[in-house]
């Protein structure tokens, strides 16, 4: 499946009225897939939330201008650059201080959500992969299962990326659990 | 059964009765947690160790009962009034309209003492003393009509009182008029963990005359500090006994309950 192919899948789940999504993207080109459905959703008028657990915000937002997305209401919650000692300033994006404060994500959100202005919403969440780095299996299963809730009581359309290459049995059957619809897996 | 009773929805509360008026802390993590709030005039102690939070949710308290109309009183035990209030300039949930308005009123302690003449050498009230600033107490709430009270911290008024007797005392007649005006009010508590037990107060006297108990502490998760709370009792309310995480930001306090198996490595509480 192709990204073009994966952001068809994703609007047509959005239309169907889905809630949750768990996206599964090649390793090889996971990053440009995660700016292309991006891009294609902030172009459907939707507003969004960006979590990043794999590489800086900032970077995103260069690739996303590059690729000529509307940045109006787009919003970050950073667990990258802090950590790293990166660019920490700037007004759009929300930072944690330390990928092991998960529930810190969830507040953040909420942050953000009340400043989207756009009716449809989404949260995109890049990666769950990610924060496996730190987190232990059963700390990230109970994890992506509040966070999965809270965002169906939220009603905002939420992907869960996942790279596929790294995806074991055991994540991909509580992401299957979770999700309306599995993408790309 | 009547077609109309079918659609009347059960009441699960195995409690049953009438709640009571509660003090709406506009914390919305917080009010989510109590039930709608703090029963009014129930006296709260919030124990919790260093840099747990306890002083700013103490004041996101007050202020949000000041933006809403009430008028809200601070005593400063353990710092001057004025570095107090250069503190609230960093918050931006604060407005220096509500001190200016008399809304928001904070008194130091050492200045009452001063003004009542019970500063002592040794540090320690006489039984006399403890009558005048309990008066002294009973007269700020009254004449100004405070609704929210807040004392940073019990701990250091109680270190003043010769012994374990005069605090439950002290605490007891303290709760007793502040109940009776319905004055909600929060008593911080400053504890300490030894061998990885928080105690609720240094004393261990406040916890049992208090109407409420939220303990506040710090998690550590892989080297880092999380603040957390959890409400250990209130009376008069049905609430959460779940530990929670807290986050200081910009707006004000933010709660999310806390991931259980995260809570690994954490302190224990007693």
């Amino acid at each position: 499946m192709n990204i073009a192919d994966i952001a068809k899948s994703v609007i047509k789940s959005i239309n169907n009225g889905d809630t949750l999504a768990s996206i599964g993207l090649p390793a090889a080109n996971f990053h440009e897939g995660t700016v292309q459905l991006a891009t294609v959703l902030l172009g459907k008028k939707l507003g969004g939330i960006y979590i990043t657990t794999s590489r800086p915000s900032s970077h995103i937002v260069t690739e996303l201008e590059e690729a000529k997305a509307n940045l109006s209401d787009l919003y970050f919650v950073d667990l990258v650059s802090m950590t790293v000692g990166g660019n920490t300033d700037d007004a759009r994006t929300l930072f944690i201080e330390s990928p092991t404060m998960l529930e810190s994500i969830l507040l953040n959100i909420t942050l953000l959500e009340r400043r989207l202005k756009s009716k449809r919403r989404f949260v995109l969440f890049d990666s769950i992969n990610g924060l496996s780095i730190y987190s232990e299996p059963k700390v990230l299963r109970e994890f992506i299962n509040v966070l999965g809730n809270s965002m169906r009581i939220k009603e905002i359309y939420s992907m869960l990326l996942t790279v596929k290459e790294q995806t074991d049995e055991e994540l991909a059957a509580a992401l299957e659990l979770l999700s309306d619809t599995m993408i790309g897996v | 059964m009547a077609k109309k009773d079918l659609a009347k929805p059960v009441n699960l509360d195995p409690r049953g009765g009438r709640p009571r008026e509660k003090c709406v802390t506009y914390i919305e993590g917080i009010d989510r947690i109590l039930n709608g709030g703090i029963p009014v005039g129930n006296i709260v102690l919030l124990a919790g160790t260093v840099g747990s939070g306890k002083t700013t949710l103490a004041m996101e308290f007050l202020i949000n009962g000041a933006k809403n109309g009430e008028t809200c009183c601070y005593i400063s035990v353990t710092e001057p009034s004025s570095k107090m209030l250069s503190n609230l300039q960093t918050y931006g949930f604060f407005d220096d309209s509500l001190v200016k308005e008399g809304r928001l009123n904070i008194f130091d302690l050492t200045v009452i003492n001063d003004r009542l003449g019970v500063e002592r050498l040794d540090g320690t009230y006489t039984a006399k003393d403890m009558e005048a600033l309990l008066g002294a107490f009973e007269d700020i709430v009254d004449e100004l009509g405070v609704t929210r009270l807040v004392v940073d911290s019990i701990t250091a008024v109680c270190y003043q009182l010769p012994d374990r007797g005069s605090i439950r005392n002290f605490i007891f007649r303290l709760s007793q008029f502040l109940s009776t005006f319905g004055c909600t009010t929060m008593l911080i508590s400053e504890t300490v963990v030894d061998s990885n037990v928080q105690t609720y107060s240094i004393f261990g006297v406040e916890e049992a005359v208090a109407d409420g108990v939220v303990l506040m502490g710090n998690i550590v998760r892989q080297g880092d500090l999380l603040r957390s709370l959890q409400v250990v009792k209130m009376r008069g309310a049905k609430h959460s006994r779940a530990r929670h995480l807290i986050e200081l930001t910009p707006v004000g306090l933010a709660v999310v309950p806390l991931l259980k198996w995260g809570q690994d490595g954490g302190q224990a509480f007693t």
